[in-house]
């Protein structure tokens, strides 16, 4: 019964909603649209002639029962408790054309006769546009979160973890634990010295030398190195800058070594990996990226973030030009650097007038996150817009939720939140032909493998001609759920169960990977703004390790709580090994 | 053995405000707001004890068996009304019995 209109699914009206609209016209419920109130505090959808009217049934005066239903046609209320006894269906029966009714308390449309919901997508479009003008007016003073009328969005977090069976680390049990010790070396033996340091660190730990204000570098390739997939795709081998320099010599002509960061990226690896822990120097890399990112070639501080993106940009571009491969950076098939880190956003722009959406999707690498502005700070910021990062404009003013700590999470919901553009930003609605008020809504329409948050901690406005630096604290999680800022669960909590076009695939992303996250790297920025130190925090076997240019050291889990995150990396859980931390001991 | 005398009948203006009706009692939860109130903590205690997600998996469940487009609303209220109202815990029962007592005490004439 149910059919799909340009990819959207609705179920058939029944024949007696058929019915009712040749006889009533195309948009038959037009009259209710007045009568929807929105009640405080779920911000529920309702039907009252007067706000403070209380619906009884007309038969049997009963105004407690659980469904009371108008009737479209005569505006005459009914209750309807199939088991017992259904004045609303007594009604519907009696009276041809009076079966369509609408549920008072929940503004649903029923069908009587059938005892089923109908849809009717202006109704339905209507009833949803009077609970966003609502939860957007009101300042969430109650700890609901705006836009959620329905109890889907709230605390998605406890019921997931109820339901999953938890993980279990694999520990092996005594047949195997023989068989391990059979024929086997474990890899970091105290008697094999000269392979491993005393102190057992885990590996790929090596230092990186500072080459001179290059600490922006060497924290970001800390992080990239311990990128699991990025540290797989390299050590296993599916980037072998010898064959690639080769190949495409060939192809040039030329003697010199064509650029390549990938390939630079290959050495880089091989060398962090090859069990000397003596310090780094990526001074090969530096050049190559010099040549790629000319107009920031210089011995001065650069922002990591920046470099990250120039990086990824990089390995993109020079990634062989394969015809088979697409070179959208959504699909991430075009080269490793968006396999892992390029996620989909879905961005709704609502036009406040008539509820027309017009929605976006674009790859992202990474998502640029506000810290809330200071209580009388600044104003907007308005930071430099980098390709393939997403950025917000720092537009609301709600103070913070939770009582003074800026969280990881509360800048996601903000990130998701509904935003009303101002009244100098008018989106031109397609509907209405004209430039309206509009409500815009971010949402993550795919995860990616790795997650990258940068905290935009560097103001630069052009206005006062300054930059400043936000050293506001922001705490971050170990682990981290993104199933609340996907698309379906923010058009979910936005639209609950009405019938509204938006795509069918949206709908099941429990299906998709997990949407669970683990904190593996945290690249860190202490001083100010125009003399400050970059550091990279990994955790590798559940140990946390500074990463402060060539001096690595242990550190407690509580100094990475406690640092000032400026960028924070997240790999997805499925990807995520935690290996048990007495590496080679029987 | 003899039992006390049954107590004599009230009056009936006696009884509008000792013994207020369902319906005057509903009327003053909805008149004030308080109902809303109730119902928003109710959907948030229920969520919290998973009740809502069984009943999601009853309905999923009874849906599958029918098939998707045998089933309509009367169907799966009929199938999941009876355990739902068995399921409910009896400490949410008991929170909202006491702030139904409380709201009545307080706006008690």
């Amino acid at each position: 019964m149910s059919s799909k209109i340009n990819g959207h699914v609705s179920p058939q009206p029944c024949p007696h909603l058929l019915d009712f609209r040749s006889r009533n016209g195309p948009k038959p419920f037009r009259a209710l649209h007045d009568c929807i109130r929105v009640k405080p505090p779920g911000g529920c959808a309702a039907i009252r002639r007067e706000p403070s009217e209380v619906p009884r049934c007309g038969t049997c005066e009963e105004s407690s029962r659980s469904r009371l239903y108008a009737c479209v046609a005569c505006a005459a209320v009914f209750c309807h408790a199939p088991l017992l006894h259904s004045h609303a269906s007594d009604h519907a029966l009696s009276i041809p054309g009076h079966e369509i009714a609408v549920d008072v308390d929940r503004a649903e449309l029923f069908c009587c006769a059938c005892g089923d919901q109908v849809y009717d997508r202006d109704f339905d479009a209507a009833v949803v546009l009077a609970q966003t003008v609502n939860a957007t007016a009101t300042t969430s003073t109650s700890g609901s979160t705006a836009m959620q009328c329905s109890v889907a969005g709230s605390q998605p977090e406890n019921l997931r973890k109820r339901r999953r069976v938890d993980y279990r680390p694999w520990e092996p049990d005594s047949g195997e634990h023989i068989s391990r010790g059979n024929q086997s070396i474990p890899l970091l033996d105290a008697t094999n010295a000269s392979l491993v340091s005393s102190t057992q660190q885990p590996w790929g730990l090596r230092g990186l030398n500072n080459l001179g204000n290059t600490c922006f570098m060497n924290s970001i390739l800390q992080a990239l190195l311990h990128t699991p997939p990025l540290r797989n795709y390299f050590l296993g081998d599916r980037h072998n800058r010898y064959y690639c320099q080769q190949k495409n010599g060939a192809i040039n002509g030329t003697k010199n070594s064509r650029l390549c960061l990938a390939c630079d990226m290959d050495a880089i690896f091989s060398a962090v990996f090859s069990g000397d822990r003596t310090p780094y120097s990526p001074a090969k890399f530096l050049y190559s990226w010099w040549q790629h990112a000319a107009n920031l070639a210089s011995y001065e501080q650069q922002d990591a973030h920046e470099f990250f993106i120039s990086m990824l940009e990089g390995i993109h571009e020079k990634v062989e030009k394969d015809k088979r491969k697409s070179q959208s950076p959504g699909g991430g098939d075009c080269c490793i650097a968006h396999r892992v880190f390029s996620g989909i956003l879905r961005s709704d722009v609502m036009c406040m007038v008539c509820g027309f959406t017009s929605t976006t999707y674009d790859p992202c690498v990474d998502i640029s996150l506000d810290l809330e502005p200071n209580q009388g700070g600044s104003g907007k910021s308005s930071s430099a817009k980098s390709l393939n990062s997403c950025n917000v404009e720092a537009d609301c003013m709600h103070p913070n939720q939770n009582g003074g700590i800026s969280t990881l999470n509360g800048c996601l919901e903000r990130f998701t939140r509904a935003e009303k553009l101002g009244s100098d930003q008018k989106f031109f609605c397609q509907k209405c032909q004209v430039r309206q008020e509009s409500l815009k809504q971010m949402s993550i329409r795919k995860l990616p493998l790795v997650s990258c948050f940068h905290v935009k901690r560097f103001e630069h406005s052009s206005i006062r001609k300054m930059s400043r630096k936000v050293d506001r604290f922001l705490q971050f999680p170990f682990s981290l759920d993104m199933a609340p800022y996907l698309s379906s669960s923010i058009l979910r909590s936005r639209f609950g169960n009405r019938i509204f076009p938006f795509d069918g695939d949206e709908q099941d992303a429990s299906n998709d990977l997990s949407t669970e996250f683990e904190l593996f790297a945290v690249v860190t920025h202490s001083g100010r703004l125009d003399a400050g130190h970059y550091v990279t925090y990994l955790r590798l076997s559940n140990q946390w390790y500074k990463c402060d240019d060539a001096w690595i050291t242990q550190v407690n889990e509580s100094i990475v709580r406690a640092a000032q995150g400026y960028m924070m990396f997240y790999v997805q859980k499925v990807l995520y090994y935690k290996e048990s931390e007495n590496q080679g001991t029987s | 053995m003899s039992r006390p005398p049954p107590p004599p009948p009230t009056t009936n203006k006696d009884q509008q405000h000792q013994n207020p009706s369902l319906q005057e009692i509903n009327i003053k939860l909805i008149q004030s707001g308080e109902k809303e109130r109730l119902k928003e903590l109710l959907r948030e205690r229920l969520l919290e004890c998973g009740w809502i997600d069984e009943m999601k998996a009853l309905c999923r469940a009874f849906t599958r068996k029918k098939g998707r487009n045998n089933v309509t609303v009367d169907d799966l209220v009929h199938v999941i009304s009876p355990k739902g109202r068995a399921s409910v815990p009896n400490s949410v029962k008991a929170e909202l019995l006491q702030r139904i007592r409380a709201f009545l005490a307080s706006t008690a004439d």
